[in-house]
Parts: C-alpha cells; structure tokens; sequence
C-alpha cells in the first residue's frame, strides 16, 4: 500500500466514529424491535409467508422486526383485548355476501367510534373519515354514495391505516357433466359458493344431489345464531328473507314481493303470497315482525342483536305489508338488515322465545329438532364432521334444481380432489389447496370439469396500531406499506391466487370499489419507502432505522 | 382418577391463553355481545363457583353444552364415539391379530430369510408416520385404483334406519377398509415384536423341551403351548392399546375425513370450545381407565397365579 492509501485509510478510520457521534446528535432514539403477529404457518400458511415478506422488507429499513405466530385464540385475545401491547398484527376480512355493501366495513374498521371496544382495534382517528363514513350511512342517492365510498378510499390511502396486501382470487370447480355448465351462477367476489347458484344449478342425467365440500364442520344451524361460514351457507338455504344479495352484489326482494322507500326512516316491504314454512303452516306478516323484533328482546340473540338496533319499530298494516321505521336513515339497511335477518316461525319461536328469557342461556342456545324454516331446501339431517343433508322444497316459489344439496365436511384437500375425481363430491366450493393441482385436473379431464375463478370481497392485510409510536406517525405508516411487494406477495404466498389491494372495498364490488386504487400506495416500492421515511425524518444510523430529531423512544417492546 | 383429570382438564382450558367470545369476532362484534357471549358461557362467574357447577354437572351426567355448536356435549360425543369405536377396534383386531400370528411364526423362524425381511418391514410401517402411509394408501386404492372411497363414514346422503343399521351396513364398512387398515398397519409392530419377543423366551423354556421330548407337532408346540404363554403381555397391550387409541386417532380422522372423536376434540380445543374438549378429555379418559382395569382383569384370568388371593 502506498503512503497516499495508507494516509486515506487512516483518515477514514478515526473519521469514521465522528460521524456518526454527529449523525447521532441530530437524530432521535433508534426504533425499538417490532414484533409482527401473525398466526401459525400450520394454520395459515399463506399469511404466515406473507409475514415473512414483510418482515424481511421492513429489515431493509433498518427495523428489527420479529415475527410471532400466536395460536388462533391467543392471537385474538392479545390483539382485540390488549389494545394498548401490540405493534403490528396480520389479519384478514373474509368475503361474505352482506359484504356486498361497503358500509359494514367502511364503519366498522375505521370509524373512531369502534376504538375501545369494537372492530376499530388499529386505533385509527380521523375526524374527517367519521364524517364520510357517517354521511355515506344516511345518503339515499346512490352516485352521491358511491362518490362518498370512494373519498373514504382516498383517505385509507393517503392514512394507510392498515398495509392492504392482497384480495384472495377464489379457485371453484364442479362437474359439468353433472350438471349444465351455463346453469352455474356466479356472485361477485363469492364465486359459484352462492345461494343463486345452489338453486340454479341444474342435473343433467341421474346424479340429481348437489355435493359441495367444505373444509370446516358446520357448529350449529339456527336462525338466530351464525359460528362460521358453512353455518350460513345452511341457514341461507333453509331460512328465507325479505331480501337477498343478488348475482351482481346489490341487494333484491326475496320474500318481499316490492320494498319501497317512502322517506329515508320508513321502508314498507310487501310479503310474497301464498308462503309456507315447511311445516305447512303458511308465512304472515306477524311471523315477519316476529323476526325482526326477536333479535332485540334482551340479549337473546348477541349475533343479530346489532343489525336491528337502528329499528325504531316494526308492525304490519296490512295482512301483507311490513312497514320498518328507523332510528336513523340508513343506506345499507337492505343488505346488512332485510337480506340478512331469516324469516321464523311466531308460533315456534315465541313460546322459545319466552322460555329462555327466563334461563342463564340465551336464544341461541336451543335446538330445533328439526330446524323449520320457508327457504327453498328443507333441513333432513347434519352428523358431526361429515355432512349436512338438505333436500328441495317442493313447494318454494324458487323451487331449486336439484333434489338434494348435501355438505361434505373433506379436511384433507387431495382427498377432496380425489373425493371430486371420483364422484363423491360434484363442487369444490372450499378449495386451500395448490391452484395448480385443480387447474391441472381440469385441463386433463376438460370434459368433466369446469373452472370458476373470481377476486373476493375479503383481503388480507397488517393491522398497525396507531396508538404506538412509530405507527401513530401516518408517514412511518405510509412507508412501511409501500415497502410491500404486493405482487410478489400474491404469488409467492398465494400461489397467483390473489390480487394486489390497497381498498377495504375489494375491485370484486365494481359500484364500490375505487379503480386504480391497488396502484397508487403512496411510495410504492422499497427506494419510495426509504425517500418516505426520509422526508418524514427518520434515518438510517448503524444500520439501524431512528426517530426524527428529538424522539425518544419510551413504547416498551413487546413481549 | 376421573375426579383429578375433570379437574386437571377445567383449569387447564382456562389458564391459557384465549377468550371463547372471540371465535365470533366479525365487525359488528362489540363489548356488548362479548359479555352477553360471557354470561351465556357460564364465564362471568368467579372461577371456584363455575368449578362447583361444573362438578355438579359432572356428577350429574350433564357435560354441559358446547359453547360453539351449542348442543349438549354428551350428544356430539355419543354422536362421533360409535365411528371412533368401529375404527379403533377394527383395527386393533386386524393389528393384533395379524401381530400374533406373525410375531409367534418369526420367533420359530429365526434366524430365516423371512425374519430377515419381515422384521425391517414391520418396524418400517411402525415408524412411518401415519399421515404419510394414509396418503400412500389414499393414492393407491382410492385416487389410483378407485377400490375405496376417498372421504367419510357413509356415500353422501346415504339414510339408514338406526345407527345400527348404518355401523353394519356394508358402506360403512367399505368407507372404514382404507382408515382401519392405515391404523392397523401403524399399529402391528407392537403386537408382532411383543410376540416374537415372548415366543423367544417361551421356546427356551422346560415345558416346551419337555413337549418336545413327548414327540407332539410343531404346530402344537407353537399353538397350544408355547404361543398361550406368551399371549399374557400381548393381551394386556391389546386392551391398554384400545384405551389409548380412542383419543389418538386425530391424524387417521383428518386424513381420511372420518367423524371421530379425535376431530370433535382437536376442533374444541382450537375453538377454545371449553365443555366440549374437557367432556371429550373426560370420555377419552373414562376409556383409559376402564381399558386399564380390562387389563388387569384379562392378566388375572389368563394367568391365575397373579391374581389376589392367588396360591403360590
């Protein structure tokens, strides 16, 4: 080495420390280590990977991120009971048809309202969203309220409450040599999992049943009680309702011949004649108000007991019209009210309804032998982790195609491909597996199967807590979401079975969604990430990301 | 025994971590519904009063009621028991059997070509995980040849009469060949080792010199002396293994989607599902406990010298 290099190298090196002391000076404390929650590989192997990205996204900030997996219940308790402990979580909204209305979401999630106790864990406080997510509840006038939903989307853009990841692509099969493939019906962002579709599909030689899998058991069938999605995928079928989500995710009368709106507080809905329960007993206007009126006595029914509570009253004028004043006008009152609340029996329900007001349990708790409702399938039979039996109602005005509609509870997913192979199954509405297992068998046997595949109105994402620095900083929050490679997420974790999202209103609601929105997360990608926390004030010391000037950091890390 | 595992089991649940109201968590969930939730639980009570209502219940016969399917655990229970019962007993039938006459047929074959192979190979499926032979066993008999269904107890939506009806009816029985013979397979090596093991000793012992000295057959010596002798161990393996295999066929259920009390329990726990899981805990142990008394009654009465009060 000469004695110029040597000069150099000696300079560097004693420089060295001097810098950084005066990097140091100006800067705040370093970020303390991040934990991410997230659940276990085994339970959610696509969320945990997800994380996996994440994290080593945010290392590239300079951040010490740990990951956490937490058993199911665990992982609930810490985030919706310790609001105060966590740093950041994973997380996921599934698709249900209610959902077909922006507003459960678009209130629930973000408005400050559901921040001690409610869905609003993230702690996210934005007078200016409550007001939207408040006017976007009482406007009547559809263009104005899609306008509003999408400056609710702006916002969650510009705020990035939560790092939106992906929208799942739902992957669907049946049998098309079972039944007529243009007899399939596809909801928006449901896929061929839908009322519709159970009462459309239609048999084409002997094999008459519909048998669709599911990966989880169904836990209980009663009108007034919901404990997961196959529990409603039965109820749907059973119950009536004055209205339904239809094919294109809007809400259209069902058991009400008309709903009409004469002011914004008062819906009127004419009952369909000639309905019957599957009793035989005929379907009143009485048992309608029973329905609705039912859910609110105490708290027989904690389920429901939310959807009715903006009911001012509820009577029949007439022995076929229903006449609902609310509390408060209310857009989504069709899809979160009317199509979700099942149509009961009076003369079952009442004395039930009596009974148990006097006992330590509550509605839910009772069991109906025979579970009797008016909906187009009859209850025959359920067995505990192997299948529910429902056969047609022949006596529905929507009397369904098939003669049967049987759930298989499968929870090995090649044996539900080889369950759907070899003809013990004719759906595959509940597929986990490897798209490409499906996608191959498809193209081998072309003329037995048919393909279905749509984006869900569900999405997965990182709930930060805003009540902890550096989260509560909607800078930091911005930069650590454009650090995300949602593209490279959807097919590494998800296997190409998912979309990029950046919306609580998933592109499968087209009234809704916000066009364009998946593209524009502010920053983008890792070098948009770092210029963001650069022009916030972070920096880079060390290798370790730290605070603006003068923040300390006082948030004890999580344990 | 029962008493410390009833209440070994009801603070077991609830000292970890979890709370039950949060398997309903959806965005209309509020603090409302989570303490009605509680009080329907039975939750909001302190906790020495819900263990004395909950012994109560015990003594009873009352399990209480599910706090997710919201049905008496007592009927889920007898609802998934007759499917666990059919596997584990097929099974263990088939295994043991088939350990005995193999285990007695290597230990007088020793040192033979066919113990060189035979013993590997029943070590092999002892050691391999059961999932693994399931799924090799799924791919070759059921998605391969299509001998065997691929799913479930019954063909969807088969009716029966009683449940008698449906347990003997010869789709239950084709639905119960691949998972019955997964577990069988897995459990085989005991029998056949524990066999060959006692046999080794037995043959060396006077009584079998003697028989053979009396010029009797081999297969009499083998059968009739040798092999009833060394029956004793088997036996009580047998009826402690049945115990045992009640609540430890989780992964033969999941596999082949069969509705056992393996699956009811698996679940309950991961919903945090507290009467059903210690309801099930409780059966599995009641199981265990009367399979360990069998043993002993079945040691006494096939050798009379341990039994109590016995002449030595």
């Amino acid at each position: 080495m000469n004695r110029r290099a040597l000069l150099l190298a000696a300079t560097s090196l004693t420089a060295l420390p001097q810098l950084e002391a005066l990097a140091q000076a100006g800067q705040g404390d370093p970020v303390r280590p991040l934990v991410l929650l997230t659940r276990p590989q085994a339970g959610a192997p696509a969320a945990y990977q997800a994380a996996e990205l994440i994290a080593q996204e945010w290392r590239k900030l300079g951040l010490l991120v740990e990951l956490r997996p937490m058993p199911n219940q665990a992982h609930s308790q810490v985030v919706w009971n310790e609001r105060q402990r966590w740093d950041a979580t994973m997380w996921q909204m599934v698709g249900r048809p209610e959902r077909g209305d922006p507003d459960e979401l678009v209130f629930n999630l973000f408005h400050s309202a559901n921040i001690a106790t409610g869905f609003n864990f993230v702690g996210y406080n934005n007078p200016e969203y409550d007001r939207l997510a408040q006017a976007q509840r009482v406007e009547m006038d559809q263009p104005r309220r899609q306008q509003i939903v999408r400056e609710v989307q702006e916002i969650v853009n510009r705020d990035q409450p939560y790092a939106f990841l992906v929208h799942p692509v739902n992957l669907q099969a049946f049998n098309k040599q079972v039944f007529a493939e243009a007899s399939a019906v596809n909801q928006a962002g449901l896929g061929i999992r839908n009322f519709w579709n159970w009462i459309s599909l239609t048999p084409t030689g002997r094999q008459r049943d519909i048998i669709v899998n599911s990966t989880e058991p169904v836990k209980a069938t009663n009108p007034f009680y919901i404990s997961g999605s196959p529990d409603s995928w039965v109820t749907d079928l059973v119950w009536d309702r004055m209205m339904r989500v239809g094919p294109d995710g809007l809400p259209q009368p069902w058991a009400a011949e008309t709903v009409t709106q004469p002011d914004p507080t008062t819906i009127d809905c004419v009952l369909r004649a000639g309905m019957t329960f599957h009793d035989g007993a005929p379907v009143t206007v009485e048992d309608v108000v029973f329905s609705f009126e039912a859910p609110g006595m105490g708290n027989e029914s904690p389920m429901y007991r939310p959807f009715v509570q903006n009911i001012e009253s509820v009577s029949a004028t007439d022995a076929r019209t229903v006449r609902f004043k609310l509390k408060n006008p209310d857009a989504a009152f069709r899809i979160s009210v009317l199509a979700k609340l099942n149509i009961v029996s009076k003369a079952t329900w009442a004395p039930v309804l009596a009974d148990y007001q006097n006992r330590p349990q509550n509605l839910e708790s009772y069991v109906e032998e025979r579970p009797i409702g008016s909906g187009p399938y009859r209850f025959v039979r359920s067995r505990v982790n192997e299948e529910v039996v429902l056969e047609a109602n022949p006596s529905h005005w929507a009397r369904p195609k098939a003669d049967r509609w049987i759930m298989r509870i499968i929870t090995n997913i090649e044996a539900t491909l080889g369950a759907f192979r070899r003809g013990e199954i004719n759906v595959i509405a509940d597929y986990t597996g490897d798209p490409d297992l499906l996608k191959g068998m498809a193209r081998t046997q072309s003329a037995m199967i048919a393909i279905r595949e749509g984006v869900d109105i569900g999405f997965q994402f990182v709930g930060m807590n805003i009540r902890r620095p550096p989260f509560s900083d909607p800078a930091f929050r911005r930069a650590m979401s454009a650090a995300v490679n949602r593209e490279m997420m959807a097919g590494a974790a998800w296997n190409g079975q998912a979309v990029p999202s950046n919306s609580l209103v998933s592109p499968a609601l087209a009234a809704w969604h916000y066009p364009g929105i998946e593209r524009r997360v502010p920053g983008g990608n890792i070098e948009g990430s770092r210029r963001l926390l650069q022009e916030a004030g972070y920096r880079i010391v060390n290798g370790r990301l730290h605070y603006p000037s003068g923040v300390r950091e006082t948030t004890p890390i999580f344990q | 025994m029962l008493w410390a595992i009833a209440s070994l089991t009801f603070l077991l649940f609830r000292l970890m971590p979890g709370d039950p109201t949060l398997n309903f968590l959806s965005e209309s969930f509020s603090e409302e519904m989570r303490l009605a939730l509680l009080i329907s639980f039975g939750l909001d009570k302190p906790l020495h009063e819900q263990y004395g209502l909950y012994m109560l219940s015990l003594l009873q016969g009352d399990f209480g009621v599910s706090f997710l399917q919201k049905r008496p655990v007592l009927d889920i229970l007898l609802e998934a028991l007759p499917n666990t019962a059919a596997l584990t007993v097929s099974a263990l039938v088939v295994a043991y059997a088939f350990g005995i006459i193999a285990g007695a047929y290597l230990a007088f074959a020793r040192g033979t070509v066919v113990e060189g192979i035979a013993i590997p190979a029943a070590l092999i499926t002892r050691a391999a995980p059961e999932f693994w032979l399931g799924m090799i066993l799924l791919a070759w008999l059921s998605f391969g040849l299509g001998i065997f269904p691929a799913s479930g107890a019954n063909t969807a939506g088969s009716e029966f009469t009683s449940e008698w009806a449906r347990l003997t009816s010869a789709d239950f029985l084709w639905h119960l060949v691949l998972p019955a013979l997964t577990l069988a397979l897995y459990l085989q090596g005991l029998p056949l080792l524990l066999m060959r093991a006692t046999m080794l000793e037995v043959l060396n012992d006077e009584f079998i010199v003697m028989a053979r000295m009396k010029g009797l057959s081999r297969w009499a010596i083998v059968m009739r002396h040798a092999a009833r002798n060394a029956l004793l161990p088997v036996a009580t393996a047998f009826a402690l293994g049945l115990g045992q295999s009640f609540g430890g066929n989780v992964v033969i259920e999941t596999v082949f989607s069969w509705p056992g009390l393996g699956r009811v329990l698996v679940s309950a726990v991961q919903g945090a599902d507290y009467p059903l899981a210690q309801g099930a805990f409780i059966m599995i142990a009641g199981v265990l406990v009367l399979m360990n008394m069998v043993a002993d009654l079945l040691y006494a009465w096939l050798d009379p010298r341990v039994s109590v009060g016995a002449k030595r």
